[in-house]
C-alpha cells in the first residue's frame, strides 16, 4: 500500500513536469487531477464545489413539459451554451437502464451563464421515484409547468405530493401557453398555484412564478412571451436555485476504503473525507460492524504531506492513536467524536427490480433475509415490509424497515443493494435511522420486529 | 430573506398596480372566478366563458358549465382516444356468490392516484358488481361473462348513467385519456360454491371492495367448519401468477419450480414447503376457476371456459 502511494505521488510530481502527451496520463486525468486540487486544498469555507444542478419538469401532459424543454435548448442554443434537442427526441427519448432498472426518462444538458444544468423528464411517478432510488440524478429542484387556459389540473396535486416523495426543495412554476388568454386569469392561475404550493408545504409565496409560451419560444419568438420569457426562466433558476455547497460545517466523516500499518508509527487508515473538516489531535470514533473505537487523529496526510486540517473531498491518510490494524475493516467509517450513532435498525425506499430486470419472480414477505451491498461493505439484512402491506411484487416501490446484523452506520440518503445469489433484485435507499432492535444468538429470522419507533 | 423581501415588494407592488389600472369591478369579476372555478373544477377558460355568457351569474354559470361537461367531455374523450393509456387499476367487489373484477386504465400514474379516479374506479366496479347480480343465464357451476370495452361502457352506473359517460366527464376534468378496459363479472350458481377476490396491494382491513395494480377473481369449493383459505389462494394467484388451473394427470410439473405456471404445481406462496395442490388436498379444497388481472397487460386470448356473449342476449331484471 505505502509503495503504491509512493508511486502515486510520484506519478503526480512527474506529470507536473511534463506535458500529459501520452495515452496512460490521458486515462487517468481525473485521478491526476484530484491529486492536484489536493495539494492545493487549502480551508476556504463557503467553496462552491461544482457549478451544476439537477432540474426536471413536472406536469399535466398536454401542458407542453416536453416543449418548455425543447424551448429551453432552443434558445439557448443561439446563444451558443446549448445543443438543440427536438420535441421528437425528448418525447422518443429511449428506455434507459441505470443500475439495472428501466426507466423511462429524457435527459438533456443545457448551460446557464452561471450553471451547467442536468435536465430530467419522466412521464410518470413511478419513473420519477426509480430514478431517485436508483440514484440515476436526484434532482435539486422541479420546474412545474401549468398551462394557463387549463390552470391547475385535479392530477396537480399529485405532481407536487410527487416532489415532496423525491425530496425536491425548490420549485418553480413555468405557466405556459400564457399568449392564449388575458392577465386576469394568468393572476388568477398564479393564486392557485401558490395556494396549492403552500398546501403542500412550499413557501408559496415566494416561489418564483415565470409566464410564457414555450411553443412561441420554440419557434423563435422574441415578443415578450416567446423566447425572452424562457431567458428569464433560467436566470430564475440561477438565482433562485442554491448552489451546492461542500459541507464543511458538519462533524467530519469519512469512510474507511484502506488500512495499513506503519512500521513503528501505528495504523493508518485512507478515506475521502464525506463532509466537514478534519483537524490533528481531533477526538474521533471509528465506527462499524458492532464496534465503535474511541480513537485520536494523531496525524494527517495528503499524499505524503503532513498537514494540520483536511477539507470534506479530499483523499487522505490518518494516523489513528492506539489503534491495532486488526480492528480495523474495510467499511467501517471514522467520524468526528460522539457525532453519529450506530444502528442495525433503519427505514429506507426500495425498488424491487421486475423479473425482465433480472429481479425475482414471486412477491417478497416480511422476514425477506438477504446479504446487502453498500459503499465498500456487505452484511446480512433482513427486510420487513409496512405492517399495512401484505407482500411486495417485483416492480414495486416502497418503505421497508431494514434490519442488520451488526451494527452500522448508514446516513439518510445512502444507496444501498440486495443480491440474491449473486443477482440484485432490490435497490433502495436509506430514509431514517431507527433506534437498535436486538437480534438473538445472530439469528435474523428471530427478530421481533416494533414498528412503532 | 433576501427573496421574501423581493416576493413581497412584487406582492405589493401588484397590487398598487391593479388599483391603479383596473376598475374595482375587475377584481370582483376574478374572485368570483376563482370561486366558481373552486367550485366547479372545470378549466379555467371554460369558467371564464360561462360567467362572460350569463353576466357574472354565477348559479347560471354553473349550471352551464355542468350542462356542458358531458358535451365538452366526449369532445375531449374523442380527441384523446387514439393515446396510449396503460397506467390506472384493478379493482374487485365481491360478496358470497358474486364477484366483479375490472380495468380502468388512463395515461399517466399521477391521474390513477387521483381521488377523482377512484371514485370512477368504484363506480364502474360498482356497475360490473351489480350486472352480476342481475345476469341470470345459469349454466354449471358458475356463470361467468366477460366485458370488453364497449360492453362496460353500456352498463348502468348509480343515478342511471351510463359508464361511458360518466368517463366522458372525467376525461373532460383531467385531460387525459382514460379506457374502461375489461371488466369479468361471475356468479356462483351453487350454494357451495364461494366466490372470493385478491388485490395488491391490499387494503389493511379486508373489505368487500378494494383496488390495486394486479386483482383476482376466485370462484372454490371448501367445506364449512375449516378455516377459509379462498383469501390466501386468490393472494397466491396475484403473486405467482399461474397461467392455468393444471390438471394432475395431463399437465407435468416444471423443472425448476420458478418458472411453474400450472397453479396445482406452484409452491404455495404462503408456505413454500407445500405446493398448492397439497394444500387444497389438506384443506378438501376444490378450485373451480379463476382470473387475473394485472393492470396494463396487454389483453390476452380469453381464458379458457369463458363464453363472449353479445350484451343484449343477456336477460336482466331491468
Amino acid at each position: 500500500m505505502t509503495g503504491r502511494l509512493i508511486i502515486r505521488s510520484l506519478y503526480t510530481n512527474f506529470t507536473q513536469h511534463f506535458a500529459l502527451n501520452n495515452n496512460t496520463v490521458c486515462k487517468n486525468r481525473i485521478l491526476v487531477s484530484v491529486f492536484n486540487v489536493n495539494f492545493s486544498t487549502k480551508p476556504k469555507s463557503g467553496f462552491v464545489e461544482k457549478k451544476h444542478c439537477n432540474v426536471g419538469t413536472i406536469g399535466h401532459v398536454d401542458h407542453g413539459k416536453t416543449t418548455l424543454t425543447a424551448a429551453i435548448t432552443k434558445v439557448l442554443a443561439n446563444d451558443g451554451l446549448a445543443q438543440y434537442v427536438s420535441y421528437d427526441e425528448i418525447d422518443k427519448a429511449p428506455e434507459e437502464k441505470a443500475r439495472g432498472i428501466t426507466i423511462n426518462a429524457a435527459h438533456v444538458g443545457y448551460s446557464s451563464k452561471l450553471r451547467t444544468y442536468a435536465h430530467t423528464d419522466c412521464p410518470g411517478h413511478a419513473d420519477y421515484i426509480r430514478n431517485m432510488i436508483s440514484g440515476a440524478s436526484q434532482m435539486d429542484a422541479a420546474v412545474l409547468v401549468v398551462a394557463a387556459n387549463d390552470g391547475p389540473m385535479p392530477q396537480t396535486r399529485e405532481h407536487l405530493l410527487l416532489a415532496k416523495q423525491v425530496g425536491i426543495q425548490h420549485i418553480l412554476v413555468f405557466i405556459n401557453k400564457a399568449d392564449l388568454v388575458d392577465d386576469e386569469l394568468k393572476e388568477l392561475v398564479e393564486i392557485e398555484m401558490r395556494e396549492l404550493l403552500t398546501d403542500f408545504g412550499y413557501d408559496g409565496n415566494t416561489v418564483p412564478i415565470i409566464c410564457g409560451s414555450a411553443l412561441k419560444a420554440l419557434n423563435g419568438d422574441e415578443s415578450e412571451y416567446g423566447a425572452p420569457s424562457i431567458r428569464k426562466l433560467l436566470d430564475t433558476m440561477d438565482s433562485y436555485i442554491p448552489p451546492i455547497v461542500r459541507d464543511l460545517t458538519s462533524p467530519f466523516l469519512m469512510p474507511i476504503d484502506n488500512a495499513f500499518t506503519v512500521p513503528g508509527r501505528g495504523t493508518v487508515v485512507v478515506g475521502t473525507i464525506k463532509r466537514g473538516i478534519m483537524k490533528k489531535n481531533d477526538d474521533a470514533d471509528l465506527l462499524g460492524f458492532g464496534y465503535n473505537i474511541k480513537t485520536t487523529l494523531s496525524d494527517i496526510q495528503i499524499f505524503k504531506k503532513s498537514v494540520s486540517e483536511a477539507l470534506a473531498g479530499d483523499n487522505v491518510g490518518v494516523l489513528l492513536r492506539g489503534m491495532k490494524i486488526k480492528s480495523v475493516e474495510t467499511g467501517m467509517l471514522l467520524s468526528a467524536a460522539k457525532s453519529l450513532q450506530m444502528s442495525n435498525h433503519y427505514k429506507a425506499k426500495i425498488y424491487f427490480l421486475t423479473r425482465s430486470e433480472g429481479g425475482r419472480k414471486k412477491p417478497i414477505f416480511s422476514k425477506y433475509s438477504q446479504q446487502m451491498y453498500s459503499g465498500t461493505w456487505n452484511i446480512a439484512c433482513r427486510i420487513d415490509l409496512d405492517p399495512s402491506q401484505h407482500m411486495m411484487m417485483p416492480g414495486d416501490h416502497g418503505e421497508v424497515y431494514l434490519t442488520l446484523l451488526e451494527d452500522m452506520v448508514m446516513t439518510s440518503g445512502q444507496p444501498f443493494t440486495i443480491r440474491e445469489n449473486n443477482v440484485t433484485v432490490a435497490t433502495g435507499i436509506v430514509t431514517d435511522t431507527l433506534k437498535s432492535i436486538d437480534v438473538p444468538k445472530g439469528k435474523l429470522g428471530k427478530v421481533v420486529m416494533n414498528y412503532e419507533v | 430573506m433576501k427573496l421574501r423581501a423581493k416576493a413581497y415588494t412584487k406582492m405589493i407592488f401588484q397590487l398598487v398596480r391593479r388599483l391603479h389600472t383596473s376598475p374595482v369591478c375587475r377584481a370582483a369579476e376574478s374572485s368570483l372566478l376563482a370561486k366558481l372555478r373552486k367550485k366547479t373544477g372545470y378549466t379555467i377558460a371554460n369558467c371564464k366563458k360561462a360567467l362572460e355568457m350569463h353576466n357574472n351569474d354565477s348559479d347560471k354559470a354553473e349550471a352551464w358549465l355542468n350542462e356542458q361537461a358531458q358535451a365538452m367531455g366526449w369532445a375531449k374523450a374523442t380527441k384523446l382516444a387514439g393515446r396510449t393509456a396503460l397506467q390506472g387499476l384493478v379493482a374487485v367487489k365481491f360478496d358470497k356468490g358474486h364477484g366483479a373484477l375490472v380495468e380502468l386504465n388512463c395515461e399517466t400514474d399521477f391521474v390513477a392516484k387521483n381521488d377523482k379516479f377512484h371514485k370512477m374506479m368504484e363506480d364502474a366496479t360498482l356497475a360490473a358488481f351489480k350486472f352480476a347480480h342481475t345476469h341470470l343465464q345459469a349454466k354449471g357451476p358458475i356463470t361467468k361473462m366477460e366485458l370488453d370495452s364497449e360492453q362496460l361502457g353500456n352498463l348502468q352506473a348509480e343515478g342511471g348513467k351510463k359508464l361511458s359517460e360518466t368517463l366522458a366527464l372525467f376525461i373532460g376534468t383531467v385531460g387525459e385519456n382514460a379506457v374502461l378496459r375489461r371488466a369479468e363479472c361471475w356468479k356462483a350458481n351453487q350454494n357451495e360454491v364461494k366466490i372470493t377476490a385478491y388485490t395488491h396491494p391490499a387494503p389493511a382491513t379486508p373489505g368487500d371492495y378494494s383496488a390495486g395494480k394486479y386483482g383476482a377473481l376466485l370462484a372454490y369449493k371448501q367445506p364449512n367448519d375449516l378455516q377459509d383459505f379462498g383469501r390466501q389462494l386468490c393472494q397466491h394467484i396475484v403473486g405467482c401468477a399461474p397461467v392455468k388451473i393444471g390438471d394432475k394427470e395431463k399437465d407435468k410439473p416444471a423443472k425448476n419450480s420458478d418458472d411453474e405456471t400450472c397453479l396445482i404445481f406452484q409452491e404455495y406462496l404462503l408456505d413454500p414447503s407445500y405446493t398448492v395442490e397439497e394444500v387444497m388436498e389438506q384443506n378438501k379444497l376444490e378450485i373451480i376457476d379463476y382470473v387475473r388481472f394485472s393492470c396494463g397487460e396487454a389483453v390476452e386470448s380469453n381464458m379458457p371456459g369463458v363464453e363472449k356473449q353479445p350484451l343484449d342476449t343477456v336477460q336482466t331484471l331491468q
